[in-house]
C-alpha cells in the first residue's frame, strides 16, 4: 500500500477504536448505577455513613448533576488518568495500578513468548511428521491442553512442583529479573497452555493445507532445496492464517492472567481486578476495566496491521487478474 | 464400493466408502459422557454421603476406606461432592452450547445467505464482540451487580453467539454460490426452505463441531468463574469452588484439589474428542463437500 | 517450407533416448493391499523429440509425470524403472533427486493460478530457480531474469516486480515456464500446460513451448486430454486409459488410423471443428478406476468389439505387424486384425457430413433480449459484464452463445433465469417482461419458470450432496406444481427420460459419475417442463468420451419434445454440432451472429476468426502463424 493508503487505513481503524472506547467507557461508567442500592452506598462500601461523608462523596462524584454531565466529568478525568481513589485503600487508583502493572506485563509477555515458540513450533513439527508418533503425540497433548483451563493447569503445576518435586517456587513474584523469571515460570506455563493448544492446531492445519498446494510441488520440481521450500514456501504461507489468530490469543492471555494471578497469588492487575470486584471497589473496577479495554483494542489493531503487512494480496488489493 | 470421485486439480481421486468403525478411544469418551449425564441428573442421590454434610471431627482426611477421596476442610466427603458437582458443571454449558448453536446458526444463515445490510449489521456486531474477553466482562459485571451462576451463564451465552455466527456464516458463504442452491432458486424454492433444507444440512458439520467445542470451553470457563468466586455460591459442590477451597488445603489433602481439576479436564477432553469425531463423521458423509 | 506435417523428427537428433520409462507402475498403499493407479507404462523421449501422453481423467497421466520426477503425493509408490543418465531414478535417494529436478528434468504444471508462490514477486521466483545464483552480482541477476523473461515472451520489465496475482493467467504460465526452465533441463514435462487458459492464450503458450524446445533441443513430454493438441504438437503419442497404455504410435499415423478401439472412440468423440456430423459417436459408460478393470483389457467393459479373450487377461502392448501398418506402432488390442475393417467403417460413418438447411428465423422469438446491460460494482470499479446485448431464441430453436471467460455469457444466462437483475434493457420471455423477476407477481414467476430453466456447468456441485436424487427431483416437481400426484412415478419418468435407471432415485450424488450427475441436473430442469433450456457450459467439466453422450441426449430431447436451447460454451466444435444459430460474445458485447454454418465457415469479425483459428489443428502452421 502506498503510505497514503496506510495512513487512511490506520486512521480509519483508530476512529473505529475510539468509538469503541467511548462505548466501553460509557458502559463501565454505568456500572456504578447498575449496582443494587444507591450510588452513595456503593461508594461508601464498609465505611460509616455520616452526613460529612455523604456530602463529601456527593461533591467528589458530582452525584447531584444530571447523568450525562456526570459521565462527561468522569470521562474527562479518566482521559487524564484520574480515576479517583480506591474505596478500600483510599489511595489513588492509578498509583495502585502502576505498582502492579510490571508483574502482569512480565507474565503476559513470558506467556506470549511460550505460546508463540511452542505453539507454532509444535504445529510445524506435527505437520512435518504427519501421522507418525510425533504428530499424534502433539495433537493429543494439544487436545488435553485445550481442555485444561488456566487455573486447573496452575493447580496441577503447583501440586507437581510443590508437593512432588521442589523445583519451582509456587507463590509470589520474586525480585529482580532472573528471580522473576524463576517465579513466573509456572504461572506463565499455566497461562500459555490454552493459547499453545490453539496455535498448535491452527499452525498444523495451515501447514498441512500448504503442504498440499501446487506451488510447493512446483518449487520441489524446480529442484529448490528443502530448506528454502520449508521457509519461503511453507512457513511464509502457513503463518498468514496464524497471524490472524493473534488477536484471539491475546484475549486468552488476558483472560487467563486473571485466573493465574489468583492461583499463584501474584500481585498483578488480574488479582486487582478480582479483588476490586469482590469488594465492589467501583472506582478501581472502572479503571482496570478501561485499561484492559485499551490494551485489547490496541492489540487487535496491531494484529490487523501485521496481517496486512504479511499478505501481499491484501496489501495491494485484487490486482488486474486474468 | 468405489465410486468415481471428485476431480482434484485434474487428478480424479477415487473415494472409497468404508463403514468407519468407532475407535476404542471414542467408546471411552462416550462412556465418560454418559457417566456425566447420569451424575448431572442423579449425582446427589447416588453419592455415598450427603455432599453438604459436615463432619468437623474428620477434617482433611486422606483418601481411605470410609472416604475414597478423603474429606475437605469442613469434613465433607470429597467423592460425594465431586458427584454432586457434575450438575453445575454440565447444566450451564448445555444451555450455552445449545443456545449459541440455535441463535448463532440462525444469525449466520441470515448473514451469509441474505447478505447486504443484514449481513453488514450482523457482522459489525460480531466484530465488536469478537475482541471482548468474556471472563473480564463477567467479572466486572458481577463485581457491580453481584455474583450469580445463571447471570454468568446468560452473559456467556451472549458472548458465545458471535463465534458461532461467524463460523456458520463462513460455511454458508461457501455453500450459497454453489449450483445446487442456485438451481433451487431458479426452480422457485422459497428462500427459507433453501436456507433450512438445502444449506443448513451442508453446514451442519461445522455447526455441530462448534457446539461441542463451546460446551467444552464453557465447562472450564464457568469453573474458572466459580474458582474466583463469581459463579456458583461458595457452599455449592461446584468443581471450581471445590478447587479453590482445595487449594487452601493443598498440603493436607491434595486430592481435594486434584479431583475436581481432573474432572474438569476429563469432561472437557472427552467432549472435545467427541466433537472432533462427530465432525469427521458428518463431513465424510458428503455434507459440506 | 514443406507442406507435410510439422512433426517430422529432427534428423540431427541423437538416436538413443534421453529419458526412458520402463514398466512404471504407481500404486496407492492402504491397509490390506494397494490400489493400482498406473500399470506398466513404458515410453521414451529423445532429444528434440516431443511425445504426448493422452488420456482422460483417471487415466493416471498426471501421476506418471509425478512419478518420473519423484514427486508422488504421500501414500503413493512407484515401481519399475525411469532411466536417465545411465541409472534408474526410482532407486535413488531424495538428495540425488534434487539434482535431477529442475536441472535435468523440468516440470510445468496445469494451473497457473496455483503454481506460483503468492507471497513472492515474480522476479524472486525466477531468481531462486537460477543455478549458481549466489555467484552472480545484483546487476547480473537482474540481467539474467530479464533474459529469461524475454525467452518466454515477456518484455515488460515491470513483471519481475509484480506478484503473481497481479498478472493474467497467460502471463503467470509464462513465468512458470521460465522458472521451470531456469536450470536448463534436457527434458521438460508439461502437464496440461494450457488447459486452464482461455482459447487464444492456449495456442500462444503451446507455440511458446514448442519454440523453446526447438531452440534448446530439449525432449518434451506433453500431457493432455485433447487429442487435437497432441496431433498438433507431438511426434509420437502414447494413449493411456485407466492406468495402462493402450496404444503408441507416431502422431500422423495415429490420426490417420487409430489401432485400438479406445483411441478410435476418443478420436471420434471429439466433434470435428470444420463440419457438422450427423450423429456424434459415443463411447457408452464411464471411465473406470484402474482397480475395477484389473486382470482384463481395461477398455473391455465399454468396447463394442469386446469378446471373451479380452476379459481373460490384461493384453500386453505389442508391436503391430499387420499389413499396411508402419513399423513402430504398438497396440494392446488382441482383436485388432479382426476388427480393423469394422473400425474404419464406423469412422467413415461417423464423419458423414450432416446437411442441414436452417429455416428462416421468425422476427421475434420465445426469448427476446434487447439492449441489455448488467453492471457490477467491484471495490470501487464498475464493470459492465453485459454491455448492450440483443439476441433472440425462437421456440424450439437451438441457439449457441460462444465466448470465453470474462465475456459475460454466464452473466447473461443468469439474467435470463432471474438470478441477476438487468441494469437496463429489456428481456421478454413469451411476452412477459423478465428484466426484473423480483418485480413480477409469484404466479407470473411460476409461469416463467415453466418456460425457461437452466443447466449449470459443474456437475459436482449441481446437486445437494446430502439429498438423494429422488428427493431432489421430487422437490423440483412439487415446487413447480404443489398439487402434483404420483410424484415417485414422475421421478421415475424423469430419470428414464435422461437415460438413467429408476433405482438411481435412492442414491446420493457421490455415488454417481460426472456424466450421470449432469443427466440428473438436466432431469431436474425438465421437471418444470420448460420450453427452452439455458445450458451454461454443460459439458466442459466432463470427459471427452462422456461429453458426446450428453450432447446426444440434448439433441434427442429437442427432437422429442421440441425444447429449444440457448447453448453457452467456449468450444466451437461443440457449438457446430448442436446449434443452428450462433452469437459470438466478447467482453460483454456481441461481435457477430448468424447461422452457425455460415459464421463458422465464413467469419467476419476478427475475434471470431481468432477463436476459430485457436482450435487445435494438426495442420502445418497452426503453431507458427505470424499473429503471435
Amino acid at each position: 500500500m502506498t503510505s497514503r493508503g496506510w495512513l487512511l487505513f490506520i486512521s480509519r481503524r483508530l476512529v473505529v477504536l475510539a468509538v469503541l472506547l467511548v462505548l466501553i467507557s460509557f458502559a463501565v461508567f454505568t456500572l456504578l448505577y447498575v449496582s443494587p442500592g444507591s450510588a452513595i452506598n456503593a461508594l461508601l462500601g464498609t465505611n460509616p455513613r455520616t452526613p460529612g461523608e455523604v456530602r463529601f462523596l456527593t461533591r467528589e462524584y458530582h452525584l447531584n448533576r444530571p447523568f450525562l454531565d456526570q459521565f462527561w466529568l468522569w470521562a474527562s478525568q479518566a482521559v487524564r488518568l484520574h480515576f479517583g481513589n480506591s474505596i478500600q485503600t483510599s489511595l489513588p487508583v492509578t498509583s495502585e495500578i502502576t505498582a502492579r502493572l510490571p508483574t502482569t506485563i512480565f507474565l503476559g509477555l513470558y506467556a506470549f513468548v511460550l505460546i508463540m515458540v511452542f505453539g507454532v513450533g509444535g504445529g510445524i513439527v506435527a505437520a512435518l511428521n504427519r501421522r507418525r508418533l510425533a504428530d499424534r503425540g502433539i495433537v493429543a497433548a494439544a487436545i488435553v491442553a485445550l481442555s485444561t483451563p488456566a487455573f486447573v493447569g496452575g493447580v496441577g503445576l503447583i501440586w507437581v512442583f510443590a508437593i512432588l518435586v521442589h523445583l519451582f517456587p509456587v507463590y509470589g513474584p520474586g525480585a529482580g529479573f532472573v528471580d522473576d523469571l524463576w517465579h513466573l515460570t509456572l504461572p506463565a506455563i499455566a497461562l500459555a497452555l490454552t493459547g499453545m493448544a490453539y496455535l498448535v492446531r491452527h499452525t498444523r492445519a495451515a501447514m498441512i493445507t500448504v503442504l498440499d498446494q501446487d506451488y510447493v510441488t512446483f518449487a520441489r520440481a524446480r529442484g529448490l532445496s528443502r530448506a528454502r521450500v520449508l521457509l519461503t514456501y511453507q512457513l511464509r504461507n502457513a503463518l498468514i492464517p496464524v497471524v490472524t489468530m493473534s488477536g484471539l490469543i491475546l484475549s486468552y492471555v488476558i483472560t487467563g492472567a486473571v485466573l493465574v494471578e489468583d492461583t499463584f497469588s501474584l500481585p498483578g492487575i488480574g488479582q486487582l481486578l478480582v479483588q476490586s470486584a469482590t469488594t465492589k471497589d467501583l472506582p478501581m473496577l472502572q479503571a482496570v476495566a478501561m485499561l484492559v479495554a485499551v490494551v485489547i483494542v490496541l492489540a487487535n489493531l496491531l494484529a490487523d496491521v501485521t496481517y496486512i503487512a504479511v499478505d501481499p494480496r491484501i496489501r495491494l488489493g485484487r490486482g488486474s487478474g486474468g | 464400493m468405489a465410486s468415481a470421485g471428485l476431480p482434484v486439480a485434474g487428478i480424479r481421486l477415487v473415494t472409497v466408502r468404508r463403514r468407519a468403525s468407532v475407535p476404542w478411544l471414542m467408546w471411552i469418551c462416550f462412556g465418560i459422557a454418559l457417566l456425566l449425564v447420569v451424575l448431572a441428573l442423579f449425582g446427589t442421590t447416588l453419592a455415598p454421603y450427603n455432599p453438604s454434610a459436615q463432619n468437623l471431627s474428620d477434617v482433611l482426611a486422606r483418601p481411605g476406606g470410609a472416604h475414597w477421596l478423603g474429606t475437605d476442610s469442613l469434613g465433607r466427603d470429597v467423592l460425594s461432592r465431586i458427584m454432586a458437582g457434575a450438575r453445575s458443571a454440565c447444566l450451564g454449558p448445555v444451555v450455552i452450547a445449545g443456545g449459541s448453536m440455535l441463535l448463532g446458526n440462525l444469525l449466520g444463515l441470515l448473514a451469509g445467505y441474505r447478505g447486504g445490510r443484514i449481513d453488514a449489521i450482523i457482522m459489525r456486531w460480531v466484530d465488536l464482540m469478537w475482541s471482548i474477553p468474556g471472563l473480564l466482562v463477567i467479572i466486572v459485571v458481577a463485581g457491580a451487580v453481584g455474583a450469580d451462576y445463571w447471570l454468568a451463564v446468560g452473559l456467556l451465552l451472549i458472548l458465545t453467539i458471535p463465534f458461532d455466527t461467524r463460523t456458520v456464516r463462513g460455511a454458508v458463504l461457501e455453500q450459497a454460490p454453489r449450483p445446487y442452491v442456485e438451481a433451487a432458486r431458479t426452480l422457485g424454492v422459497a428462500d427459507w426452505r433453501i436456507m433450512i433444507f438445502h444449506i443448513w444440512p451442508n453446514v451442519l458439520p461445522v455447526a455441530v463441531a462448534n457446539a461441542f467445542l463451546n460446551f467444552a470451553g464453557s465447562v472450564g470457563f464457568l469453573a474458572g468463574l466459580s474458582f474466583l468466586g463469581f459463579g456458583a455460591p461458595v457452599s455449592s459442590p461446584d468443581w471450581g469452588v471445590q478447587l479453590s477451597q482445595g487449594l487452601q488445603s493443598l498440603f493436607q489433602n491434595p486430592i481435594g484439589m486434584l479431583a475436581p481439576g481432573a474432572m474438569i479436564v476429563l469432561t472437557a477432553t472427552s467432549v472435545n474428542l467427541i466433537g472432533d469425531w462427530v465432525y469427521e463423521q458428518l463431513s465424510s458423509r458428503g455434507a459440506g463437500r | 517450407m514443406s507442406t507435410t506435417q510439422v512433426n517430422e523428427p529432427v534428423v540431427t537428433a541423437a538416436v538413443c533416448p534421453v529419458l526412458e520409462v520402463d514398466g512404471l507402475s504407481v500404486e496407492r498403499l492402504r491397509r490390506g493391499g494397494a490400489d493400482t493407479i498406473v500399470t506398466s507404462v513404458s515410453l521414451s523421449v529423445r532429444a528434440g523429440e516431443t511425445i504426448g501422453i493422452v488420456g482422460e481423467s483417471g487415466s493416471g497421466k498426471s501421476m506418471t509425470a509425478r512419478a518420473i520426477t519423484g514427486l508422488l503425493p504421500p501414500g503413493l509408490v512407484a515401481r519399475g524403472a525411469v532411466r536417465y543418465g545411465g541409472r534408474n531414478l526410482l532407486t535413488q535417494r531424495e538428495s540425488q533427486w534434487q539434482a535431477i529436478r529442475g536441472g535435468e528434468i523440468g516440470l510445468v504444471m496445469q494451473d497457473p493460478f496455483t503454481m506460483l508462490n503468492p507471497v513472492l514477486r515474480c522476479g524472486r521466483i525466477l531468481e531462486e530457480s537460477l543455478p549458481d545464483r549466489r555467484r552472480l552480482g545484483r546487476a547480473q541477476r537482474r540481467a539474467e531474469i530479464a533474459r529469461r523473461l524475454a525467452e518466454v515472451g515477456i518484455t515488460d520489465e515491470g513483471v519481475a516486480e509484480r506478484y503473481p496475482f497481479q498478472l493474467s493467467g497467460g502471463m503467470r504460465q509464462r513465468v512458470a515456464i521460465a522458472a521451470a526452465l531456469a536450470r536448463g533441463p534436457r527434458v521438460l514435462i508439461a502437464d496440461e500446460p494450457s488447459t486452464a487458459l482461455d482459447v487464444a492464450t492456449q495456442r500462444e503458450i503451446l507455440a511458446l513451448i514448442k519454440d523453446i524446445q526447438e531452440a534448446r533441443g530439449m525432449g518434451l513430454i506433453l500431457i493432455t486430454h485433447d487429442l487435437r493438441v497432441a496431433f498438433a504438437m507431438c511426434d509420437r503419442i502414447y494413449v493411456l486409459y485407466a492406468g495402462s497404455l493402450v496404444e503408441a504410435a507416431p502422431a500422423a499415423e495415429l490420426q490417420a488410423e487409430p489401432l485400438h478401439p479406445y483411441s478410435h472412440g476418443l478420436l471420434l468423440s471429439e466433434p470435428p471443428a470444420d463440419h457438422r456430423v450427423r450423429e456424434l459417436a459415443v463411447i457408452p459408460g464411464t471411465v473406470p478406476s484402474p482397480g475395477q478393470v484389473a486382470g482384463s483389457c481395461t477398455f473391455a467393459p465399454r468396447c463394442r468389439w469386446a469378446a471373451g479373450t479380452c476379459r481373460e487377461s490384461a493384453p500386453p502392448l505389442v508391436e503391430v505387424t499387420l499389413p499396411e501398418v508402419a513399423s513402430g506402432r504398438l497396440s494392446a488390442c488382441v482383436r485388432l486384425a479382426e476388427i480393423r475393417a469394422d473400425m474404419r467403417a464406423v469412422r467413415e460413418q461417423a464423419e458423414l457430413e450432416a446437411h442441414t438447411a436452417p429455416a428462416g428465423r421468425a422476427e421475434s422469438g420465445l426469448i427476446s433480449v434487447r439492449d441489455v446491460r448488467k453492471v457490477f460494482r467491484q471495490g470501487g470499479r464498475t464493470v459492465a459484464a453485459v454491455d448492450g446485448v440483443s439476441l433472440e431464441v425462437g421456440a424450439g430453436e437451438s441457439v449457441g452463445l460462444v465466448g470465453e471467460s470474462g465475456s459475460g455469457k454466464t452473466t447473461l444466462a443468469r439474467l435470463l433465469v432471474g438470478l441477476e437483475r438487468a441494469t437496463s434493457g429489456d428481456i421478454t420471455i413469451d411476452g412477459t417482461s423478465a428484466s426484473d423477476w423480483a418485480a413480477l407477481s409469484p404466479s407470473e414467476r411460476r409461469r416463467l419458470r415453466g418456460i425457461i430453466q437452466i443447466v449449470f456447468q459443474d456437475p459436482y456441485s449441481s446437486l445437494n450432496p446430502v439429498r438423494t436424487i429422488g428427493a431432489t427431483l421430487a422437490e423440483a416437481i412439487t415446487t413447480h406444481n404443489p398439487r402434483a400426484r404420483g410424484v415417485p412415478a414422475q421421478v421415475g419418468d424423469l430419470l428414464a427420460s435422461v437415460g438413467l435407471p429408476a433405482a438411481y432415485a435412492q442414491r446420493k450424488p457421490f455415488a454417481l459419475s460426472g456424466g450421470e450427475r449432469q443427466r440428473v441436473a438436466i432431469a431436474r430442469a425438465l421437471a418444470a417442463r420448460p420450453r427452452v433450456l439455458v445450458c451454461d457450459e454443460p459439458v466442459s467439466a466432463l470427459d471427452v468420451s462422456v461429453q458426446a453422450q450428453i450432447l446426444n441426449l440434448l439433441a434427442a430431447l429437442r427432437a422429442d419434445r421440441g425444447i429449444g436451447y440457448l447453448f453457452i460454451t467456449h468450444d466451437l466444435s461443440i457449438v457446430r454440432q448442436i446449434t443452428d444459430y450462433l452469437y459470438v460474445m466478447r467482453r460483454g458485447r456481441l461481435v457477430e451472429s448468424g447461422a452457425t454454418e455460415q459464421v463458422l465457415n465464413g467469419p467476419r469479425d476478427p475475434y471470431t476468426i481468432q477463436l476459430i483459428e485457436s482450435v487445435p489443428s494438426p495442420e502445418a502452421g497452426w503453431l507458427t502463424t505470424p499473429e503471435r
